[in-house]
């Protein structure tokens, strides 16, 4: 029942869930923007740009894209009951670690994939968990430390063996938890007002400052001896 | 505009530019690739192929004084393609994705090398003698 409501307010309600499928456009469009104008200034002119990068860079603008929304979400609301506020700090934690984790390990080894992975992780995972106090910030810090650390350890151990299929699922897995963390935080709030109204700069700074960072390191930051 | 609108919008954004990416890609691998250096002076090159023996790698045995080619057969598998040497303070690494890539080693004086994959999870000594 919750779920139809859900979809619905998804559609065009008055809630904050009303404004996800916007977010997700914003950020996407400021990714793909970016990264457009990087391509189409610098990139082309590096050869196997689209095999050695541009997979990566593509699935890190997706994952940013799906990241966000959760983030605003959580900001409407501003304080969640401990349960949910830890589940909060979980989740974001574990993804945003997870994801870029994955990504940078693949084009820079796995130092550089681990570290970016947790610093996002656990920055992620402390911003969003704190929704409910000293718990939430310590299970976005561990989900944050361990995401980093598992992403970019998976991608490596997956370099001879389809990477980018690999790729494709985690991609895919980490939208429909997302997803379900968007509806969960639904759920558990659909009584309470929103506390935090607020426009889309922080969807376009954020996402701007991500995905600059992400293609720096990426293309410009150290890398492992593996790549040679 | 209407959610549902912005909805289909996003989804045909993603799948133009990830369209875009996908058939841009020179070789459309499916994992990394690294290019093979080759910086040797022909002759002096003594080409040493590594297999894998259980979990591990199988010793290998060089030649002293002569630069190392070190490639991996089709044995080896997984982590362990992607080879590191620690050899006279130095440390050389490669990720050997095809048995045709080849890790450029210097000439080793005698001696008992250890190497491992990059995860330190397989582990070969290379015999220079």
């Amino acid at each position: 029942m919750s779920f139809k409501e859900f979809r619905k307010e998804l559609k065009g309600g008055i809630r904050v869930e009303a404004e996800l499928i916007k977010t997700v456009f914003y950020s996407l469009l400021t990714s793909f923007l970016v990264l457009g104008v990087l391509y189409l200034l610098r990139f082309r002119f590096i050869e196997g740009f689209m095999s050695n990068y541009g997979y990566f860079l593509f699935f890190a603008a997706l994952g940013y894209g799906f990241i966000i929304p959760a983030v605003r979400q959580i900001r409407a609301y501003k304080e969640f009951p401990c349960m949910s506020g830890m589940m909060i700090g979980m989740t974001t934690g574990m993804i945003a670690g997870f994801l870029p984790g994955f990504l940078v390990a693949s084009t820079n080894g796995m130092f550089v994939g681990s570290m970016f992975g947790v610093t996002l992780g656990m920055a992620f995972g402390i911003w969003n968990g704190k929704c409910c106090g000293v718990m939430g910030i310590m299970e976005g810090m561990m989900a944050g430390f361990m995401g980093g650390l598992m992403g970019a350890m998976t991608a490596f151990m997956l370099f001879n063996d389809h990477l980018i299929a690999s790729m494709v699922v985690v991609s895919t897995i980490s939208a429909v938890i997302l997803f379900t963390l968007n509806y969960m935080i639904y759920k558990e709030m659909k009584l309470e007002e929103r506390t935090n109204k607020e426009d889309y700069f922080w969807t376009f700074v954020i996402t701007f400052l991500l995905i600059t960072l992400t293609t720096w390191i990426m293309v410009l930051g150290p890398r492992s001896g593996v790549f040679g | 505009m209407k959610n549902t609108t912005i909805f289909f919008v996003v989804l045909a954004m993603i799948l133009t530019i990830g369209g875009f990416v996908f058939l841009s890609g020179k070789d459309r691998v499916t994992s990394n690739s690294v290019p093979n250096a080759g910086q040797f002076i022909n002759g002096e090159i003594q080409k040493v192929v590594l297999s894998k023996e259980g979990f591990n790698y199988k010793d290998a045995t060089a030649q002293a004084g002569r630069p190392i080619a070190l490639s991996a057969d089709k044995s080896v598998v997984g982590c362990l393609r992607s080879v590191v040497v620690n050899a006279e303070g130095k440390r050389y690494s490669k990720y050997l994705q095809t048995p045709e890539d080849i890790l450029e080693l210097p000439a080793l004086s005698k001696g008992t090398y250890t190497f491992s994959c990059t995860m330190g999870m397989g582990y070969g000594k290379l015999n220079v003698k």
